[in-house]
Formats: C-alpha cells, structure tokens, sequence
C-alpha cells in the first residue's frame, strides 16, 4: 500500500478540489443541459478551443507565482504580441510572424524581470505599470486598428487547422501543458522555481542563482502570452488592441483553483489546465443555460468564489 | 605552530590568519587567527556584535576579508561567493535553518543540488529519498519520512535535517550558527547528540553558541571574541566557564 | 453608458461619412436606408413563424442602457413572434470573447443572431460558421468584412445618425431664438457614431441658421476633462449663447463648469438620455434639450428583419432607427420612446 500513502502525499486535498469541483460542474450541466447541446462533441471541443490561449497563460503565471513573484502585465502582452506577428506577416513569411509575436513576449517578460531580478523592485509595481504600458504600445503601434491575418499557414497552424482529426489549439494546449508539466515537476529549473518562491534566503544559500530564476520566471510568462496571442490571431484570423486584457481575472482564478499558492512555493501546472478548463465550462454552461448577461456574471462570481475559499482554506490550520 | 593533532593530515583543515574586516570605516573584526583540524569542534563565543556573525560570513563566502588569509588545507583560498565556498566542501548551517517550508525534506536536503537521471536531466526524485532516508537513519534525526514536509515537522526535528544536510554535502568543514537557539531541551540534546556524530565522520567543526553550558559539552577549544577582538583560544579540558565568562564580559 | 458603442471601428463610418453631402445616413455600399417603421413582419406570416419553433441569439459586444433597450426591443418582438430567445452574451469589448460567445451560442441552433460585430476584421472570421449554418445574421451598426446582403446577413441597423446631429442643432437654435454664438464641443477620435452626429450639427447650424455663428471649437477626447475645456471656452468666450457637447458624459462636466460660474443663459444640447442632464433640463437650468435614440425601436427594428428574412421574405439592407428630441414637454414620453421605460423618478418629480 506503499503507492497509495505516496499518492496521499503528492496529492493533497486542496489539489483535489479542482478535479472534483471540475466533475461536480460537469455533471450539473451535463444534466441540466443535455437538451441544448452541452454535452455535444461540438460544443465540448469548443470549450478547450476556447481555452487554449488562457490555458497556455496560465501556464506561465503558474511558474511567476511559485517563484513568489506576479505578473499582471501578460494581457498586454498577448495584444503587442498579437499585433507584431500580424503585422509583420503582411509583408514577410509565417515564420517571420511567429518570430515576431514570440520573441515580443519573450522580450518584455526579459524587461519585466530585468526591474524585477536585478534592480529588486517588486513584481506586482512593476508589472501593474508594464501593463498599462504595453496597453498603450498596442494602442498606438496601428492605431487603434484591427490588423487582418491572410496567410493560411499561420491560420492554420495556430487556429483553425488540425492534425490527424485533432483541432491545432487543443495540440497546442496539450504541448503546453505536457511541456510546463515536466520542467515544472520534474527538472531541476522547475525545482529551483519552486523553492526560490518558498523560501528565497535559502534557495540563495543553497547555491541557486535566485535571481536568474526570477527573470526566468518573468519570461516565461513573457513567451506563453505571445504564444497565446499568436493562438488568437490565428483563431480570430486578425489580431486587435484589446486581445487578453479580459484574461488577467480568468486566468487568476483559474491558477489559483488550480491549487497554486498566490505567495509561492507551490502550484500545478495540471492544476491550472483543469482551472482553465473549468472557467471554461462555466462561461459556456451559462450561456446556454440561457441566463442574463449580468446574472452568468453573479453565478460565475460566486462559484469562483466558492472554489478559491475551498483551495485557499489550508486544512492543516 | 601546529600544536594539537587529532589524526588525518598534518595542514590544518581551515586555517585563518590575520583576517581583519571593515565595513566602511566600521572594524568589524580585527587581526583575527585560527586553525581547525579535522574531527575536532572548536566554539566561538562572544557578546552579541562581537563579531562571530561576520567571521561566520567571511569563512562560508558571503563576505571577502578586508586583509588576511584563509587556507583550506594549507592552500590560501578567496571565495567569491557562498557557492564558492560550498564547492570547496564548506556548508553552514543557519538560524533561521534556510530550509524551504512548503518542501519535502528530500528535496530540501538536495536543495540547489538535485539528482538528476536520463538524457532529459530529469529529477531523481526515488534516489533523492533513498539516500536522504539513509542519512537520517544513520544520524538518527527521527522523521517521520523523507517525503515529510517541513512545516509539518518540529523545530527540532527541521534542525536535524539542517544539519544532515549539511553533514552530507560537506567534505572539510561545517559552520554551525546557533543551532539550537530556538529549541526546547530534550530537541537541544538530540541536536547536540548528532553533532557528536559528526566529529566521527573526521569534519571539522565551528559552532557559534550562547549557551556555555552547550560549548563545554560539545567543543574541544573554545575562542574567545570581544569587539572584534580576538582575546584568546583555550582548550576546554583546560579552561572554566568563570575564565571564559571574564574573557567573554573583560569584568573579573 | 453610450459611449461604449462608439468604440467600435469603421468600415460603415466611411460610407456614412460619404453621405454626409447628401445630408443623410447611407448604407455601407451606398444602399439609402430604410426607415425603421417600415420594417415589419406581416400577420400572415405571423403564425407560420410560431409554428417554426425558432430561436434567436443576442450577442452583443458589451452591457448598457443602451443594450438593455435594444434587448428589450428585441425580446418583445421576439415573444410576439413565438421565437425563443435561447441565449443572449456580452463580450465586454473583448473581439475573442464574442468569438467564444458566437461558438457557445450555436450549440443551441439559433435561426437568427443579432450582434454589433466589434470590428469588421476580428468578426469576419468569427461569424463565418453561424454564416455556413444558414443563421439569418442582423448587424447593429457594424458589418464584418466583405459580407455581402443578402446572402451574408440580412439586415445592418443603426441609429440615424445625421438626423440625431440635425436635431440637436434645431433644438439648440430654437433654444437661442435662432440667433447668437455657439461652442461646439467634439468627440476629438477616430468614431463614426460621434463624428457623424458632431458633423451633422455642425453643417445644419453653418447651412440653415445664419444668424447662429460658431465661434468657439474644442475636441474632447476624456470626459473628465470636459469641465475645464468648457470653463476655457467660458473665459475666451462670456456671452455664449449655446453650447453643443457631443455626449451626455462630458455634458455632465459642462454643467459643472456652468453652475461654477453661475451662468444661467448659455443653453446646452447634447446626445442620449442621462439622468443628470435631464434633471438640469426639467429643473430649468441650461439644458435645452437631449436628442436620443430610438434604441427599443431599433432592436424591434433588428428582430423583425431577422424574422423576415427567415420567413422568406426580402429584408432592406440598410434600416435606421429615428432619432427623438426631448425637452422638458416630453421628457417622460421621450423616455419611453427612447430606451422604453419610465423616466427615473427624480425626472418625473422635478416637473411636476
């Protein structure tokens, strides 16, 4: 019975609530709904298509929070993202976009991290203001316009286009969440993240080079919100301004039901995937339950609610 | 120069000579000299801001003395920073313990150092318990398992695992910092027992406590610092607390 | 508030600004428009709808005053057609959300959608599957790129826009006696529902009233500023006759400075119905009149065109809603007309 005490180990109850809160909605719906469509392949592909890109976010917000740090700034950075691999594949090939949306993400994460990790100002000022900032960027850089994506490739590749019967977003989520798994769970950087977020002194007297972890941290959340806005210009076929700014509160909560601690030191990266998922499913239950915009709202608040007091209760307190 | 031998090489393990350190204009230790050998526990005492905290840092790396020399095996050494020094077989055990809280205690005990297996370098998590397992059996620190968390372990027990995992990473040398500073008395002796063990295991030893009654049950030399100076060196066997205390206060 | 709307970009605000010269609102490729009140569906076809069983989508881009009436417009019309309403979303300005919402909204097989695309090039993609279903798609001011009517959509609806702009000028120069000097307080932004309506005003004041001059212009592009850029123009300009603000919003800050400077001649227009203006405006202070929307009409206007078209029957592609003057005569009948409920009782009470 040696697994079993191991698996009662790795698994500890607040980890459990986010499957059995996921499987308690699902049923309800799936119940309540059956008539209209819920549990059709449609729609169920539908809620993981719609996901992807907060699925991959929250990725990256849940190595920023275990190492103890924050970033507020990736839903502008989706938008800037988004944009610059648009607007450079109107002139140059898809790979040329994908660099582009990618290597943007990638370099304000490295700009976030660098106030951060090396001139120790704390992450949740600095990015509050970055996200303002690159806000304004996604503003201005097209002037508040709509920049079409044409090239069928990119569309393809990162929307609408499958591979073996399997729609791309939901390979893509699936990469993202296998790859953030293991080096999260199973590699020494992911170690290091982990334990720089619990207990930064120590980690540093231990040998780990704490503020490399940080800027790490900062830009990989960085690279998954490009990846995320290249998912959504390829999904909407265009990329706008206000991509991913609605996706800050998702993407949180999602985190956070997913049984990773707001203070560092310990998440899931499985966790988040079954969050995402679930925020999903509410948006979707809700609508078709036909209810008012403003009561999914109520509903939707309250069961957040619900679901972050059972994964923040500690149990051992 | 070389007086007391307790076995192994001749060089002395660690070898202080003249250390001297200011911060700014502030003398925070002033001409400073000591030898340790291997096996033996030699315990630095002294009022608070005597300066056994810095002298601490200088020797694991944090701090680079102003003048002087530190040897390590009769070879002069400047480390530039705590991995440095750890690299050179020289762990430290903390106050406030440097553990990670939220962590099992094998993972703590690799900290910074895990094993890793494959092509992938991916953690060795089974290795890491096993050998973590056997560390604790040997030095008898009781857990309740190596995949405990800390923060489900008493004080007692998470300075046990401090110091097995300084014991399992060191090769020369280990600094301990007050290690019993926030311990009930049965803890303390538990503690104090495994730092026995460790004299077996032919590491020298450098324990800063308050307690004299702590540094005459455990060490073999006793030195004395006092504002920085360093007032002398005694052998335990040979010394009273009464001297230690004058030394200590420079009353009587 | 309104003003959320004006938000969206652009395709039909060229061709609305194209139309300008004609001095009336024109469809995105040069269709006239079609007045709301003819648009209707007739009683015959009546109960064959009822007995179709259909269902409608309302997928809007965000949440107001002005949404809730065009829902409600909509929903009555709906229920008088026996069609259910099996979903209705809010996609808070967020072009992937209302992607989302389109795709949620057809698991439960709508025949029409009615939406405000948030821009033409994110919702050309997004409503293209609800376009290959056969859904009967009705557009509140906005059309996706490169639809065509009326094999893509049946129907765009929008405000009168000129006629709004039109109105606020009549009402200002009747408010002045038809004489003296006014400030023209812009939307300074790329918009098409606010530049239309500004421009609007400003040609029938410049075109039909030569005794009105406007002397004072000022862009304003964050409502909170509104109070000081209207305080300037007091200074430059004391004997102002009238005041034209292009929205309720910063109307609210013009007041402000107004009472500041205990003016009580300068008259006030401004656009869409807010309760601060209206009770200045019934209270006897400057305001002299709102001009609003018909946005209750305008979603009866964009349900009927859905059922229409699912019925068979040919649906014009450009329709307007009319635009109301309201002033103190008509204030709670306006109110009505306009978002389709009472005034709010602190109106009501000041006129009595």
């Amino acid at each position: 019975m040696d697994w079993l005490r191991s698996a009662r180990q790795t698994f500890d109850l607040q980890q459990y609530v986010v499957y059995l809160g996921f499987l308690a909605i699902f049923l309800f719906f799936a119940i309540t709904l059956s008539d209209d469509g819920f549990l059709t392949t449609r729609n169920l592909s539908n809620i993981v298509l719609q996901t992807a890109p907060a699925t991959i976010m929250a990725i990256g917000f849940v190595f920023v929070l275990s190492a103890g740090e924050i970033d507020l700034s990736f839903g502008s950075i989706v938008a800037v993202s988004a944009l610059s691999g648009a607007v450079v594949m109107q002139d140059y090939p898809m790979v040329a976009g994908i660099a582009a949306g990618l290597g943007v993400g990638l370099a304000i994460g490295w700009f976030n991290g660098f106030l951060v990790a090396y001139l120790r100002l704390p992450s949740f000022l600095v990015t509050l203001a970055t996200l303002g900032l690159f806000a304004g960027v996604a503003r201005s850089m097209t002037d508040l316009r709509s920049i079409p994506v044409i090239n069928d490739a990119f569309t393809g590749f990162f929307g609408s286009g499958s591979l073996f019967g399997i729609p791309s977003l939901i390979l893509w989520t699936i990469g993202a969440v296998v790859v953030g798994h293991v080096v999260y769970r199973e590699t020494r950087f992911g170690a290091h993240v982990i334990a720089t977020g619990d207990n930064a002194g120590a980690a540093q007297v231990s040998g780990i080079k704490v503020p490399r972890i940080r800027l790490a941290v900062l830009m990989i959340s960085g690279g998954c919100a490009g990846l995320a806005g290249l998912l959504y210009a390829g999904r909407l076929q265009a990329a706008r301004y206000t991509l991913g700014e609605s996706d800050l509160m998702t993407v949180i909560a999602a985190v956070i039901v997913g049984g990773t601690a707001l203070n560092g030191g310990k998440g899931s990266v499985i966790g988040a995937l079954v969050g995402s998922l679930l925020m999903g499913m509410l948006n979707n239950g809700l609508i078709l339950m036909g209810l008012s915009v403003s009561d999914q709202m109520i509903v939707r608040g309250l069961i957040i609610l619900i679901a972050v007091a059972i994964s923040l209760r500690d149990p051992a307190r | 120069m070389k007086t007391t031998v307790h076995g192994g090489s001749d060089a002395p393990v660690l070898a202080l000579d003249n250390i001297h350190k200011a911060f700014g204009g502030v003398v925070a230790v002033e001409d400073f000299s000591l030898e340790l050998r291997a096996g033996e526990i030699v315990a630095l005492v002294g009022d608070n801001g005597a300066g056994k905290s810095t002298l601490v840092k200088m020797i694991s790396g944090v701090h680079a003395p102003s003048s002087g020399t530190i040897r390590l095996d009769g070879e002069a050494v400047s480390f530039s920073d705590a991995s440095v020094a750890r690299a050179h077989g020289i762990e430290v055990v903390y106050q406030d313990l440097a553990l990670a809280d939220q962590q099992p205690v094998y993972m703590n005990m690799f900290l910074g150092r895990e094993t890793v297996r494959g092509p992938l370098n991916l953690l060795d998590r089974k290795a890491m318990m096993r050998e973590t397992q056997a560390l604790v059996d040997e030095l008898d620190v009781r857990i309740p398992s190596a995949k405990a968390i800390i923060r489900d372990l008493s004080g007692g027990q998470r300075q046990g695992v401090a110091i097995a995992r300084a014991t399992h990473w060191a090769r020369k040398l280990i600094l301990l910092d007050e290690p019993t500073a926030a311990l009930g008395v049965a803890e303390t002796a538990k503690v104090e027992d495994i730092v026995r063990t460790l004299r077996e295991r032919n590491i020298a030893i450098l324990i800063i406590s308050h307690s004299l009654d702590q540094v005459f049950r455990l060490s073999d030399r006793i030195c004395v610092l006092r504002r920085g100076i360093q007032i002398g060196v005694r052998e335990t066997a040979k010394t009273d607390k009464n001297e230690i205390v004058s030394m200590i206060t420079g009353v009587g | 508030m309104r003003f959320t709307r004006m938000m969206t970009t652009a395709s039909v605000a060229l061709m609305l600004l194209g139309g300008l010269a004609q001095a009336e609102t024109v469809g995105p490729q040069g269709e006239t428009a079609t007045p709301s009140k003819t648009v209707k569906v007739d009683d015959d076809k009546v109960s064959m709808l009822k007995e179709g069983n259909y269902r409608a989508a309302l997928l809007w881009h965000d949440q107001s005053d002005f949404v809730n009436a065009v829902t409600a417009g909509a929903t009555d019309e709906f229920n008088r057609l026996g069609i259910e309403v099996v979903a209705t979303t809010s996609a808070g300005f967020d072009a992937a959300k209302q992607r989302s919402d389109i795709e949620t909204a057809l698991a439960k097989k709508p025949n029409i959608i009615l939406s405000l695309p948030l821009d033409p090039v994110t919702s050309a993609a997004a409503f293209k599957e609800a376009k290959a279903e056969g859904v009967k798609l009705v557009f509140l001011s906005n059309l996706p790129q490169d639809y065509q009517h009326p094999t893509d959509y049946a129907a765009i609806v929008t405000d009168d826009l000129f006629q709004m702009g039109k109105q606020a000028a009549d009402a200002l120069a009747k408010g002045m006696g038809g004489k003296g000097t006014v400030g023209w307080i812009f939307h300074d932004a790329n918009y098409y529902v606010t530049n239309q309506r500004d421009n609007a005003f400003k040609t029938t004041i410049e075109n039909d009233y030569p005794d009105i001059e406007i002397v004072a212009e000022q862009g304003i592009s964050d409502p909170a500023r509104a109070e000081d850029i209207a305080n300037a123009m007091l200074l430059k300009n004391p004997d102002l006759g009238g005041i034209y603000v292009t929205w309720a919003g910063p109307a609210e800050g013009v007041l402000a400075a107004l009472r500041a400077n205990g003016n009580k001649t300068t008259k006030v227009v401004t656009l869409d119905l807010s309760e601060p203006v209206a009770l200045d405006m019934v209270k006897g202070g400057n305001v002299t009149a709102i001009v609003a929307d018909e946005a209750y009409e305008l979603g009866r206007a964009m349900a009927a065109a859905g059922a229409r078209a699912l019925a068979g029957e040919e649906t014009p592609p450009f329709v307007v809603a009319p635009a109301v003057t309201v002033t103190p005569d008509n204030v709670e009948a306006g109110w009505k007309q306009s978002l389709h409920r009472e005034a709010p009782d602190s109106v009501k009470n000041a006129g009595k």
